[in-house]
């Protein structure tokens, strides 16, 4: 459908899409345990759920915590577009296309802005 | 437990109402959550944002895997939406809930007058325009500039670049505060203004709420506007309508859809708007 793309860039567009769609499966799958686990524990979703912190996910997981379940697949729902434009740049790159790599990267560079400007607004 | 059925299922008519009428389930899951579940009108943003996030991955990865979505487009414009949803997530936590809430009845009310005034055959938003895919421009329309060539697809050229930037950042800003993904701006956006065919404009601007709203969302989330007790049942519950109503869409007769939609959208707006001046 679209003009003069590579092959390598056509083959990243499949496993981009392919990326996508696995991980929205694997993050319902997650949001599953963890709304099952809430309901199981008799938590009511309206009781205030723990503010994020990337070192507790792992313990909350093994500890079987629905809070745990919960941000790990809101987490995977977040990261997949990043990881999306990720292999494009790397795909970009290997094309020589120098346009999109410079779009590729400033998107990654707005994103990581946003993590930046949150962090510090609320230090 | 009731609660969260409760949230589940109406995160699961939001998101058949969107996928029915080709709106995304943003513009009712804010009002869903703040009038239907008291929660404060920033914590239904991000809640929202994240739903919006996952109804709008997997589709995208399928037009993705079918090569309608015009990858280039969608990536150039996002640089702006990301930064668009920077600005508005900055801005969400700085301004008051009332206007945020203003603003959202605003939306409500214009979408609804658009679905009222110039309905789709099938009474979605998408069909307001007959399919576009069919009614291509020939490719020897103007002589473009080369970063435009590199933005066409096989069959249509792309236009207004300049003008796509500039409602792209539009639409970033307005997903960031309203927690929306911003189809509403962006299919017209580049449909209408940008010469990109129908089908291509709304898988493309399927693909650019990822970026847009994670943009946003990860300051939602450093901030503590995003609670995962909230927001687990409500995406489940929005995936699920949206997935069948993706497959509903074609058995049902959608004026009488619409029609109804417009009346809750109305009733919404008016609430949205008491809850901003009361």
């Amino acid at each position: 459908m679209i003009a003069g793309r590579s092959a390598g860039a056509v083959r990243a567009e499949e496993v981009i899409g392919r990326l996508l769609i696995v991980v929205t499966y694997v993050s319902v799958g997650l949001l599953l345990v963890g709304v099952g686990l809430l309901i199981a524990d008799g938590v009511s979703p309206l009781s205030g759920g723990p503010t994020f912190e990337l070192g507790r996910v792992a313990g909350d997981v093994l500890k079987l915590d629905p809070a745990g379940f919960l941000w790990l697949g809101l987490l995977a729902i977040m990261a997949a577009p990043v990881g999306r434009v990720t292999i494009a740049l790397v795909s970009y790159a290997r094309d020589g296309d120098r346009l999109m790599v410079a779009v590729s990267t400033g998107i990654l560079l707005v994103i990581a802005a946003a993590v930046a400007s949150a962090a510090i607004a609320t230090v | 437990m009731i609660i969260g059925l409760a949230m589940i299922g109406g995160g699961a008519a939001a998101g058949l109402f969107g996928s029915l009428l080709g709106l995304g389930g943003g513009i009712l899951i804010v009002p869903l959550l703040t009038l239907g579940f008291a929660l404060p009108l920033r914590e239904a943003v991000g809640v929202s944002l994240v739903c919006v996030m996952m109804t709008s991955s997997a589709a995208a990865g399928v037009y993705l895997e079918r090569h309608v979505a015009n990858l280039r487009l969608g990536m150039t414009l996002e640089l702006f939406t990301a930064i668009g949803a920077l600005i508005g997530g900055s801005v969400a936590f700085l301004i008051d809930e009332r206007l945020v809430s203003i603003l959202f009845a605003g939306l409500l009310g214009y979408v609804a007058i658009t679905m009222f005034r110039a309905p789709g055959r099938d009474g979605s938003l998408a069909g307001e325009t007959p399919d576009a895919a069919m009614v291509l421009e020939p490719s020897h329309a103007a002589p473009s500039p080369s970063v435009l060539d590199r933005l066409a697809g096989d069959d249509y050229r792309v236009r207004n670049l300049g003008r796509g930037v500039l409602g792209a950042t539009g639409a970033g800003v307005a997903s960031a505060l309203l927690g929306i993904g911003g189809g509403t701006i962006k299919v017209p956006l580049m449909h209408l203004s940008m010469g990109v065919p129908l089908r291509v404009a709304t898988a493309t601007s399927n693909l650019m709420i990822g970026i847009t709203a994670a943009a946003s969302a990860i300051i939602y989330l450093i901030h503590g506007g995003i609670d995962p007790y909230v927001a687990g049942p409500t995406a489940l519950g929005v995936f699920v309508g949206a997935t069948a109503g993706s497959r509903l869409g074609h058995r049902l007769d959608l004026r009488y859809v619409r029609w109804l939609f417009v009346v809750v959208l109305s009733y919404t707006a008016l609430q949205m708007l008491s809850r901003a001046v009361g």
